[in-house]
């Protein structure tokens, strides 16, 4: 590493109304480097490579490139000087094929028109060499999440890349997905490429990078190399604070029965069987985590639950009572709680004041309407009493929901199930996109809650989520439940059983 | 055209925007500029724009309010108002029928099938049952209208609910069902023809199923002014006092976060439409009931009273009290633009009748993009240091 | 090796012939023929061969539908019966009737209907593959009636009368661009907006310029006879004029540019993700500005076909409604440019009954004038579930 540095970028400042996203960030990358960027959701990580990558413009530093200072104020300027980025999102294509996706932007033709065969071959002829094993052919939404990926990164060396940006890559993975991008960061470097890894999870951190430099809240902490890194070193570094992994709670007591599901199937949008014969149960007391790798089945099984989604067969049982034809307004009145995956799509109504939103299922029912007549002073009245017992901040009952930050947003949702006092309380990513703050509010209520003698069940795509909360763990593998585990399990067990480890074995 | 939240985008610009202005601003703004810029089409057209804005101005009637207008111009001014209120009762009403849809998230451009429908349900109403008493013949007319104005507005909303046809192809489609299908009816030879086997014209209504007559003679201002205040209160006691109006407005922001409380998104987008269509189908009840009386086909093709009540929707900001507002003025603007109203001396009425569609159009355009207000606004506080204002989002 | 290769070809084929799904599609045709048995040429009078049709179509439909093939199988099911139906109740009308209404003169109007239609439904076929919506199109082939006779009678030639038209309509595009693109308005506001400024504007023009109306003569854009295809029938009638074969260019290369061009993949790249293609450094602005200022010149050419193409005159919103039948007819068409243009020519059809129908079986035109969007809807409901927008349609596009 004592060549000069590849890539520099020097006090880089960028301001929101608001927020300063980056504060005065240093950041360099030299030749043949795994480069780790290290930092909380909101830390900056991503809002630096997209200035990195031309997207944004920063307010204030300089990039160097070769030890040249470089404009780059689009992703073109970004593509021509070698620069290339996997979003955290996939920026693809669904209905285009995989060489279509590729290509697009430095098409290859013949004359005015598109010269797919050769697109194909230079597709293919580049998967080949990186070991990538893609097809171009392929229409991209009939592929998995791991190969979506590789075409991304194809994208990037397609167009020359020799500087590689990856936005969370393992976010979408599975550890044995996770594995093999490793193998393929791997041979990237290998080839000369550099790469610079975005990431918040400290164990993969230390495998597969060079140097570590870490952000919070905007500012860089440090940067410091492989060598000598420890778990808990570095998450001092990310947080500012020892932190504890694990949430305190004491044993469960569990009950009886709330939530029985006896061999569901559910049919998707595309008419296809998403989830293929699930039997569950969970008791008052006991919070039970559903782990699997998103699209194997769990938001129809969502749907399913809440009623949003007929079963094609099967039946389920809240609080002893059948609700397989209920509609999801019946589903919810019979004592369901349901924290949606996505707060601000499906949570909430962001234009709606917060006294509407927390009102959302209840206003048809006394105080907050009569005979169809809505009340709305009540639901201010409702509202002031829940925004101060969850210790909602940002806003009062008239306040829009849109105007407050995420972590407050999710506690107006929670306020809102939680309040209703349902039997059971299923919770869909309910950490998403939080600071530490949050998410261990979230955390401590889940547990109250469990606590307080409801059925908790809990969809998570962080395995971390789900040991640290879960008395009980299923797993969810293509649409069936294949594995029943204790939360004393470790990562690599629950990983295998997530990838269909259990089944190969079986068959 | 997916069913995203429309907001989405523009929700935190707006709500940057109406904390520090608040929402009068943009419609005025709009209006003021769509009439600066008619102004200047005036200018090229070699006309002077003042003389010709005074001369539509005083064809509205609004001079009656001053109270130093008196004698003769008072009489004359009264005569004007009437006419500039007469039509105002209808574009409140097909105004309300852009709007309801609108907070629902639905764009009901089907306002002028929804009126015909209302209005031909009422004719044959008013034109048989011989014999009932007047307030019982008014309100059967009426609540037909009312009723056929619903069906066509619900046929779109139940095709919507059910296979998801998106509503402004289908209430475009049923606006010329509407149309073609009216002029049939009174066609030469059409089934409901009138007396005159020459002339393509419906019968005249029944006395008993009138509106009574309240103001003027010239035709008179109407009881149908009444019915159009009501509605507007309905309107707005729906939407705000209602679990109804609750369940609509929650749809029209985010229909997925409404159906994942529990709320039917279907059935509401079939109500909505619906209550859209009743509205519409009123304005056509109380056109024929209070002042028509008859149609004749041609009226069908010519008739655009329900595409201006998108106009009124949309400057009125979907408020009740802006909708008011919005009908008095493009009510005015109408009476004030017409052959009957307008001196050819001053400013040529054919000309006239579409600068006051080319008004209508830029003020659409000037309310729908916010933004553009937005940017001037931000132009203006830049050239303040230190106080850059950025409503951009971050995304 | 080959053999082998052929005899699997050979099973491919045959399987695909037992498909539920062509068995379904035969029905259907079998269901139209059915009908069709009744009418010119063929004009069958009597009840044995349509009811044979019918039944082959009935048969059809109900094999396939137990076999997962819903849908098709229901249309075979339905056109089987009312085919028909409506053959018996031709039987009832005389055949000589039937031969009047059903001229060479009905296909060559059809056509003539079809070709605005189809120009404008090319036009939204950009625009909206690009991801912008555009109910504007009825405005833009307003400007460019108005701007083509304006054209075509201040210079004496209907060149610049297309050309003009060509200009404004793109410019009265550029509007709708700019505020659904910059502005990120409402774009079926925006488009609305645009069809009320074209009203006023072509309106006002009108009356400011040919306060007396037009008097001239405008010069309007030639039928080229070509000998050799004059003198077959039909094709005579539908080639004859320069604007027909401008059209059938018009939709084959909208198809070739879409699909087979590194520019059609751009568009409709921008259409369904415009963030990926922001991301790979297309330009999201400059390819929405290119394809909604398309839109506009082809919608304008449809609407100068109606004032200089053929009765070389203007008159107040002379479009009256036809470009919102183009828009029914892009989703109809799948926002494909040859099923647009089929739809297209399927609305044409029911315009140019209307006139024979009147005048020879006393059916009222203002009655049939119905059908068109009563079909329409038909369709919608038919067709919905399998019509898939472009993802990111009516969506503005934040930079960053």
């Amino acid at each position: 590493m004592a060549d000069a540095p590849l890539l520099e970028l020097r006090g880089i400042t960028k301001r929101f109304p608001g927020v300063v996203a980056n504060d005065h960030v240093d950041f360099e990358l030299a030749k043949g480097e795994v480069h780790a960027l290290l930092g909380e959701n909101g830390a900056g990580k991503s809002t630096l490579m997209n200035i990195l990558y031309g997207l944004y413009h920063p307010d204030e530093g300089e990039i160097r490139l070769n030890g040249k200072p470089l404009r780059i104020d689009s992703p073109r300027a970004a593509i021509d000087n070698g620069i290339g980025m996997v979003h955290q999102h996939f920026m693809l294509i669904p209905v285009m094929s995989v060489a279509e996706n590729i290509v697009l932007g430095v098409e290859p033709h013949s004359g005015p028109f598109l010269d797919l065969d050769t697109a194909q071959a230079r597709v293919r002829e580049l998967s080949e060499r990186f070991g990538l094993a893609v097809r171009p052919e392929a229409r991209i939404d009939s592929i998995s999440v791991g190969m979506q990926q590789r075409v991304e990164i194809l994208k990037a060396l397609y167009r020359g890349a020799e500087i590689l940006i990856l936005d969370e890559p393992t976010a979408v993975l599975t550890p044995q997905e996770a594995e093999e991008l490793f193998a393929i960061v791997r041979s990237l470097q290998a080839e000369g490429k550099s790469i610079i890894f975005i990431s918040h999870k400290l164990n993969e951190v230390l495998k597969i990078a060079d140097r570590i430099t870490t952000l919070r809240f905007g500012k860089e902490v440090a940067t410091v190399p492989r060598e000598g890194a420890t778990q808990e070193g570095l998450a001092r570094m990310m947080v500012g604070r020892e932190v504890v992994l694990r949430v305190e709670k004491p044993p469960a007591q569990p009950g009886e029965p709330l939530l029985v599901a006896e061999d569901l199937i559910v049919v998707d949008d595309r008419g296809l069987e998403a989830c293929r014969g699930i039997s569950l149960e969970v008791r008052a007391g006991e919070i039970v985590g559903i782990a699997g790798v998103d699209g194997n089945g769990q938001t129809e099984l969502i749907d399913a639950l809440t009623g949003l989604r007929h079963p094609a067969s099967g039946r389920i049982v809240v609080g002893g009572r059948d609700v397989t034809d209920a509609t999801a307004r019946e589903v919810l009145d019979n004592g369901m709680g349901h924290i949606p995956e996505d707060r601000q799509l499906r949570g909430l109504v962001l234009d709606f004041s917060l006294a509407e939103n927390l009102a959302l299922h209840d206003f048809r029912k006394p105080p907050d309407s009569r005979f169809g007549w809505l009340f709305p002073r009540r639901l201010v009245q409702r509202a002031r009493r829940l925004l101060a017992e969850f210790d909602v901040r940002g806003g009062g009952p008239e306040t829009p929901a849109a105007s407050l930050s995420g972590g407050n947003q999710q506690k107006v949702v929670v306020a809102r199930e939680v309040s209703r006092d349902p039997r059971v309380l299923l919770a869909a990513q309910p950490t998403r996109g939080l600071d530490v703050g949050a998410i261990e509010f979230v955390h401590r209520r889940l547990v109250t809650e469990r606590d307080e003698g409801r059925a908790i069940v809990l969809v998570s795509f962080e395995l971390e989520e789900i040991l640290s909360l879960s008395d009980r763990i299923l797993v969810l593998y293509e649409g069936r439940i294949v594995g029943e585990y204790q939360p004393d399990v470790s990562e690599e067990e629950l990983g295998f059983a997530m990838t269909g480890g259990l089944e190969n074995e079986a068959a | 055209m997916a069913d995203e939240p429309r907001a989405s985008t523009g929700s935190a610009v707006t709500e940057w925007f109406s904390t520090r202005i608040g929402g009068v601003l943009v419609p005025v703004a709009a209006t003021a500029l769509a009439f600066l810029i008619g102004g200047l089409v005036v200018a090229i057209t070699g006309n002077n724009p003042i003389t010709a804005y005074k001369a539509i101005f005083a064809g509205t009637g609004l001079n009656w309010f001053f109270p130093w207008v008196s004698g003769d111009a008072r009489a004359d001014a009264a005569n004007d108002l009437q006419q500039t209120l007469i039509l105002m009762a209808p574009l409140i009403l097909t105004g309300l029928a852009v709007a309801f849809a609108f907070r629902c998230g639905l764009f009901n451009i089907g306002g002028q099938g929804q009126y015909w429908v209302g209005f031909i349900a009422a004719l044959y109403v008013a034109t048989n049952l011989e014999g009932t008493p007047r307030p019982l013949h008014v309100l059967l007319a009426i609540v037909a209208a009312i009723v056929a104005g619903g069906i066509w507005g619900g046929i779109a909303g139940a095709l919507k609910a059910t296979v998801g046809a998106h509503e402004v192809i289908t209430t475009i489609m049923l606006n010329w069902i509407a149309i073609f299908g009216g002029t049939y009816l009174y066609e030469i030879g059409g089934p409901l023809q009138g007396p005159q086997e020459s002339i393509p014209r419906s019968d005249e209504v029944f006395e008993s199923a009138e509106l009574w007559p309240i103001w003027g003679s010239l035709p008179a201002l109407h009881a149908g002014i009444f019915i159009a205040l009501f509605a507007l209160v309905v309107y707005s006691v729906i939407l705000n006092r209602t679990t109804l109006g609750f369940e609509v407005r929650a749809v029209g922001f985010n229909p997925e976060a409404a159906r994942y409380s529990g709320i039917s998104v279907s059935k509401n987008y079939f109500l909505a439409l619906a209550i859209s269509g009743a509205f519409a189908g009123l304005a056509g009840g109380i056109d024929l009931l209070g002042f028509k009386f008859s149609v004749d086909v041609g009226d069908f093709g010519t008739n655009f009273i329900a595409f201006t009540g998108i106009a009124v929707a949309l400057l009125g900001r979907t408020r009740a009290v802006g909708i008011l507002f919005a009908a008095l003025l493009f009510a005015a603007l109408e009476v004030g633009t017409s052959t009957r109203q307008l001196d050819p001396e001053v400013f040529e009425p054919a000309l006239a009748v579409d600068l006051a569609t080319m008004i209508q159009a830029l003020v659409i355009f000037f309310v729908g993009a916010e933004l553009l207000i937005v940017y001037i606004w931000r132009a203006r506080t830049l050239l303040r240091p230190g106080q850059a204002a950025q409503p951009e989002l971050k995304q | 090796m080959s053999t082998q290769s052929r005899t699997a070809l050979l099973g491919n084929g045959v399987r695909r012939l037992t498909e539920p799904r062509t068995i379904a599609i035969l029905g259907i045709a079998c269901g139209i023929l059915a009908f069709w048995l009744a009418l010119p040429p063929w004009t069958v009078r009597s009840v044995g061969g349509p009811l044979a049709a019918g039944f082959v179509a009935l048969a059809c439909g109900i094999a396939v539908v137990p076999r997962g093939e819903r849908k098709l199988g229901w249309w075979a099911i339905a056109l089987g019966v009312a085919g028909t139906l409506g053959a018996i109740w031709l039987q009832t009308k005389e055949a000589e009737t039937l031969d009047s209404i059903l001229t060479a003169g009905v296909l060559a109007s059809t056509l003539r209907f079809a070709t605005p239609l189809a120009f404008a439904a090319m036009g939204g076929i950009f625009s909206e593959r690009s991801g912008i919506v555009n109910i504007g199109l009825e405005g833009m082939m307003l400007m460019g009636a108005f701007f083509g006779v304006w054209g075509a009678v201040w210079s004496g030639t209907w060149v610049v009368g297309l050309l003009m038209a060509m200009l404004f309509g793109g410019l009265l595009a550029l509007i709708h661009a700019f505020f659904s693109i910059h502005l990120r308005a409402d774009q079926i506001v925006s488009g609305f907006a645009v069809n009320f400024l074209a009203l006023g504007v072509t309106g006002f023009l009108y009356s400011s310029i040919y306060p007396g109306g037009i008097e001239t003569e405008v010069s309007r854009v030639p039928n080229v006879q070509l000998d050799f295809l004059y003198d077959i029938p039909l094709v005579g009638d539908l080639l004859g004029g320069v604007f027909g074969w401008i059209m059938f260019a018009v939709v084959i290369l909208s198809y070739v540019i879409l699909f087979k061009t590194p520019i059609g993949l751009r568009i409709r790249s921008v259409g369904e993700h415009p963030k990926a293609a922001d991301t790979v450094g297309i330009s999201v602005y400059g390819v929405r500005y290119g394809a909604v200022v398309t839109s506009g010149v082809l919608a304008a050419l449809g609407g100068a076909f109606l004032s200089i193409g053929f009765v070389g005159t203007f008159t107040e919103n002379m479009t009256s409604g036809r470009g919102y039948i183009a828009l029914a007819a892009v989703i109809f068409g799948k926002w494909l440019p040859g099923w647009a243009f089929a739809a297209t020519l399927l609305f044409g059809f029911g315009f140019a009954l209307a006139i024979p129908l009147q005048r020879e079986a006393g059916i009222s035109e203002n009655l049939i004038s119905t059908l068109p969007y009563v079909l329409t809807l038909v369709a919608l409901v038919g067709l919905i579930g399998r019509s898939i927008p472009p993802a990111a349609v009516g969506r503005p596009y934040v930079k960053g």
